[in-house]
């Protein structure tokens, strides 16, 4: 059976229209989110690692090398199996500083640009025999189908037409933030139909030239040597060898770095494709061995590298060579789509953009994509130049592999960059150079030579045979012992430079970089006028924009740890565009750092604790457990319910904890990082200054706060900074305040007192009622006389008596009405009075009261003696104390008290001879609802009430006691109060 | 099949562990043990088919979270 050239063009061209229309409707937005997401198809456009090598050359491979074959998919396996540990780590570099390609993880990990331009350049020359292999693969299965030579111009068309493909689907966005979901679309459905066509030349094998499972067991059965010739060379070739190509192949190749990492959208996907991708592969391969057979049984006449075609060609319907034919166009066109993809990535960062910047005026997008276009065509046409000009004297797998022994010099860089921070950057360069030049010895140059493009090259067969190494074996040992062994001896000779040192943390999951340095630029408008010049004004504008979005900022902003995120922002979003070096340049260039500006405490403590909850799942050991510990320091911190503020030695704000934003209305993000001046009024003013004065306490301080009165005590600390190691901000001292809101415990204490004095107006009510009765017996006697009496002289008497009566009713009365008037929290109305006239009225007072009528008072108060403070307090006080001392005092003792000056203060000495305070009782006395006295003869609240009042009044009080002897109340009390 | 909340250090227990086993059937003298007795050609595939169901398995038990 053979087919015309023409129809199978068609067919093609059709099918690869067919792939342009699902990209488009991908694109377009009219295939379902859902799916387009689904792990499904990330694991399918994994599949693109499975190219004409796989889906013809496998065969040919299998009955040149046997089990060999699976190696190159079991290698992947395994590579996959350790996602967790090698993939997950590159996913999240490339995620996180918008690496696109190998090269560029290397130029961000080693900080070098002739990394990337010797990567990239190697990866090209690794990859255009690949990409050649793919032309060849398409025009010899033409050939196997038409069963004539295949015209040129097939393969120049073919070469046309994924350049269209990879130009309208692969490079229709430059900064990598944005997905080719069309392209990742089209590339899984082309690895789903490989699936099925080799699965259905594999049942065409089984069904079509054995009859069935039992047919080819049976032929199995008698001959043996199929089965043997499969096991030979596990035994025999170089098992571990390619499975360890395949390994460093999985992820290194840059059709697999491009769909692995760089279009992946969920890294959820990533974790499906552990274990999908490889079950891809083995359903891929599970057809191998029957299509051998099948071709061997059948006697094809054919190169086994197309059993693929032959089988089906030879006995199954017409449909199915065309399938497979579908097959492997989809097998070479995903190859060189995403290869080129990847290669015109790193060309255009890592050699047009250094060796040529567009001019500032030019915009720069638009520029980065059409170079990026003209990429993808001259790579694509120099493969195609390469198909033309190689000797199609070579297998296809010989191709592949020699590809695959060109990404494995990788291997050794992408272990240091991923695990050894000690790697350096003369250690990667001289390695890769090393392992570069023993392939080009081994692999490339015998390649050239058997081309015709060399003669008379090096001959190291003999070097070879004597090692005892098969081909292979040698090349891929070698090359890497050299690189591995000048990449270790690199690293520990050539040193780190500060920047390297930067990104090896960055790489390291484990570490974290310090926190150094302050922006130069003072605000977003600064970074973009910074970057106007090398970006051209609309590009920086537009990126500035872009960083402040991502990151949730407002264009005001003004922090320096804020600022810091944004300039390393925009140069993650730049690496994106113009590759890590270059952006890293740029933004060195453009927004310097500030060399001068220490870093604030304030900003290191907030952009850590950012990156330790960033990176908390990463933390492991005793790393853990200080972060645990610091946890739980800071947990203290917030629930406290007192307000805590920390500030640096700059007077930054480094902690405002939940109690402090209740009380002052301010959140923490807005105060954290603030200049404690720079805090909305009136905190701004009050925190600054308490910094500032000498003080390290305020008590009773009143801040009318949303129209209404708070009471807070402040009180400081000094921090000083006990880390051993010289920091920015090693040796000065650091501030907490801490604010304490009692304006709750204010007004408690105040209805406390108001009830204190009510409770003392209900003891007073009897002797009240005597009081005012006798006047009013007296008044009414005097009322009773005059009513008969003529005598002028005794009526303006008894008028006069009458009215000196109710003088004495109306004194008991006002001095009720003042004393049990409610008062509000602490100190009342400040006025100068005689003091005599307040201890008067709080004798009169006691002499209402029963127990006060059997005690003798006795005071001794200059009138000359004037003071400045509560009346109403003081003579509560008062009251109190000569409650106290008639309680404890017997009938008809005397309890004395001597007023006189003291200095500045006045002093007041309370007496009495009653059963004195037992000493372990003396050091509660002045706590509230502690008393002495027998249940329900005490509230406990007198002289704590008088205590606060006193201490309101900035005097002191203090009670010297002997049981049995007596009591003495002293109060000093300073004369003239502010 | 049964979730659990994520833990990165039995993942990463378990992982190696799975790339052990591969190293195992694949990469140690097993491997030609396995290939000289060469039974059944289907051998290979099931041995692969074990290490993909171990990642499965660790997968599902361990690894569905983001980074």
């Amino acid at each position: 059976m053979t087919y015309d050239l023409e129809v199978l063009f068609g067919i093609s061209i059709a099918y690869l229209l067919l792939l342009f229309l699902i990209a488009y409707a991908t694109d377009s937005g009219r295939v379902p989110e859902r799916l387009v997401r689904h792990p499904m198809v990330y694991i399918l456009s994994l599949g693109v690692y499975a190219t004409s090598w796989s889906y013809y050359g496998s065969v040919g491979f299998a009955e040149r090398q046997g089990f060999l074959f699976l190696t190159i998919y079991l290698g992947v396996t395994i590579a996959f199996l350790l996602s967790p540990l090698l993939l997950r780590p590159i996913l999240r570099l490339t995620r996180e500083y918008q690496l696109t390609s190998l090269a560029d993880l290397f130029a961000f990990r080693y900080r070098s640009q002739s990394a990337g331009v010797i990567v990239t350049l190697f990866m090209l020359l690794g990859s255009l025999p690949y990409i050649a292999l793919q032309f060849r693969a398409v025009t010899e299965s033409l050939q196997v189908l038409t069963q004539e030579a295949t015209p040129q111009p097939i393969a120049l068309w073919f070469c046309i037409i994924l350049i269209l493909f990879a130009v309208l689907f692969g490079a229709r966005h430059i900064s990598p933030r944005e997905k080719h979901h069309g392209l990742v679309a089209a590339i899984a459905f082309e690895s789903f139909v490989k699936l099925v066509a080799l699965l259905m030349a594999g049942l065409f094998a089984v069904f079509g030239a054995f009859s069935g499972f039992s047919g080819l067991a049976e032929w199995l059965q008698q001959h043996p040597e199929a089965t043997q010739a499969l096991y030979k060379p596990v035994r025999e070739g170089p098992w571990l060898t390619l499975l360890f190509l395949a390994f460093a192949a999985a992820f290194l190749l840059p059709r697999q770095f491009h769909m692995a990492f760089t279009e992946n959208t969920s890294p959820r996907a990533l974790g499906a494709a552990a274990w999908g991708f490889p079950l891809f592969l083995l359903l891929l391969n599970l057809a191998i061995p029957p299509i051998l057979w099948g071709g061997q049984h059948l006697q094809l006449n054919m190169d086994p590298d197309y059993y693929v075609l032959g089988i089906t060609l030879a006995q199954g319907p017409k449909w199915l060579p065309v399938l497979t034919f579908l097959g492997g166009i989809s097998a070479s066109s995903a190859m060189v789509i995403v290869t080129t993809l990847a290669l015109s990535s790193m060309c255009l960062n890592h050699l047009v953009l250094p060796a040529s910047y567009p001019n500032p005026k030019v915009d720069i997008y638009h520029w980065l994509l059409w170079s990026r276009r003209l990429l993808i065509g001259v790579i694509i046409m120099g493969g195609y130049v390469f198909y033309q000009t190689l000797e199609h004297n070579q297998g296809l797998v010989q191709l592949g592999l020699i590809s695959f022994v060109a990404v494995a010099q990788f291997l050794p860089g992408i272990i240091g960059a991923l695990f050894w921070q000690r790697a350096s950057r003369p250690g990667f360069i001289l390695g890769l150079l090393g392992g570069i030049a023993v392939w080009v010895l081994t692999l490339l140059i015998p390649l050239l030579e058997t081309s015709g493009f060399i003669s008379n090259a090096m001959d190291l067969e003999n070097l070879r045979q004597h090692s005892g190494l098969s081909y292979w074996e040698f090349a891929t040992f070698w090359s890497l012992t050299i690189n591995g062994a000048l990449f270790v001896i690199g690293s520990l000779l050539g040193g780190q430079s500060e920047e390297e040192k930067i990104a090896a943390y960055a790489c390291h999951s484990d570490t974290m970089a310090p926190v150094s340095g302050v922006v130069a630029a003072r605000s977003p408008a600064q970074f973009t006028e910074g970057l106007a010049g090398i970006l051209g004004k609309r590009t920086a504008r537009k990126e500035v924009q872009q960083a402040l979005d991502d990151l949730g900022f407002s264009a005001d902003e003004s922090r320096p740890t804020e600022l810091r995120q944004l300039r390393e922002r925009i140069e993650r979003n730049l690496s994106g565009l113009v590759g890590p070096q270059m952006a890293h340049v740029i933004i060195s260039q453009r927004l310097e750092m500030d060399s001068l500006a220490k870093t604030a405490l304030a900003d290191s403590v907030r952009y850590m604790e950012q990156r330790l909850e960033a990176s908390r799942i990463q933390l492991r050991g005793l790393a853990a457990n200080l972060d645990n510990l610091r946890r739980f320091h800071r947990q203290i911190l917030l629930d406290l319910p007192l307000g805590v503020c920390a500030a640096d030695p700059e007077q930054n704000v480094v902690i405002w904890n939940p109690a402090m934003e209740e009380a002052s209305g301010i959140s923490s993000a807005d105060a954290t990082g603030c200049a404690l001046g720079d805090l909305p009024a009136p905190w701004g003013e009050l925190l600054r200054g308490f910094a500032l004065a000498q003080d390290e306490h305020i008590h009773n301080m009143e801040l009318e706060l949303y129209d209404r009165t708070r009471c807070f005590n402040l009180h400081k600390a000094k921090v000083l900074d006990t880390n051993p190691i010289p920091t920015d901000h090693g040796g000065r001292t650091s501030l907490v305040i801490l604010l304490e809101d009692f304006t709750n415990l204010s007004n408690l204490e105040a209805e406390l007192a108001h009830s204190d004095r009510l409770a003392s107006v209900g003891r007073l009510a009897a002797g009240v009622a005597h009081e005012i009765g006798n006047p009013v017996t007296g008044i009414a006697s005097l009322a009773q006389n005059l009513r008969d009496e003529d005598d002028p002289e005794v009526i303006r008497e008894s008028i006069e008596e009458i009215l000196n009566q109710t003088g004495r009713i109306s004194a008991i009365v006002r001095s009720l009405m003042s004393f049990s008037r409610s008062g509000d929290s602490g100190i009342g109305k400040m006025q100068e009075f005689p003091l005599h006239e307040v201890v008067d009225e709080a004798v009169r007072l006691m002499r209402l009261t029963p127990k006060g009528r059997q005690i003798e008072y006795l005071c001794n108060c200059p009138e000359h003696l004037r003071i400045r403070g509560d009346r109403q307090g003081l003579s509560q006080v008062l009251i109190n104390l000569f409650t106290n001392a008639s309680d404890a005092s017997g009938p008809g003792e005397r309890v004395e008290l001597i007023a006189m000056r003291n200095g500045e203060n006045v002093r007041l000495e309370i007496m009495d001879r009653g059963s004195g305070i037992p000493e372990n009782m003396q050091q509660y006395l002045f706590e509230p609802f502690y008393t002495t006295k027998a249940p329900g003869e005490g509230t406990g609240l007198g002289l704590a009430m008088a205590y606060k009042i006193i201490q309101d009044h900035q005097g002191t009080i203090e009670i010297d006691s002997e049981p049995g002897v007596g009591t003495r109340v002293i109060i000093d009390l300073p004369m003239n109060q502010p | 099949m049964m979730t659990t909340p994520p833990d990165p250090e039995k993942l990463k227990e378990r992982t190696l562990l799975a790339f052990f086993l591969a190293l195992f059937l694949f990469a140690s003298p097993l491997t030609v043990t396995w290939a000289s007795s060469g039974d059944s050609w289907l051998l290979p595939y099931l041995f692969w088919l074990v290490i993909i169901v171990a990642g499965a398995w660790i997968h599902f038990r361990y690894g569905r979270h983001d980074l």
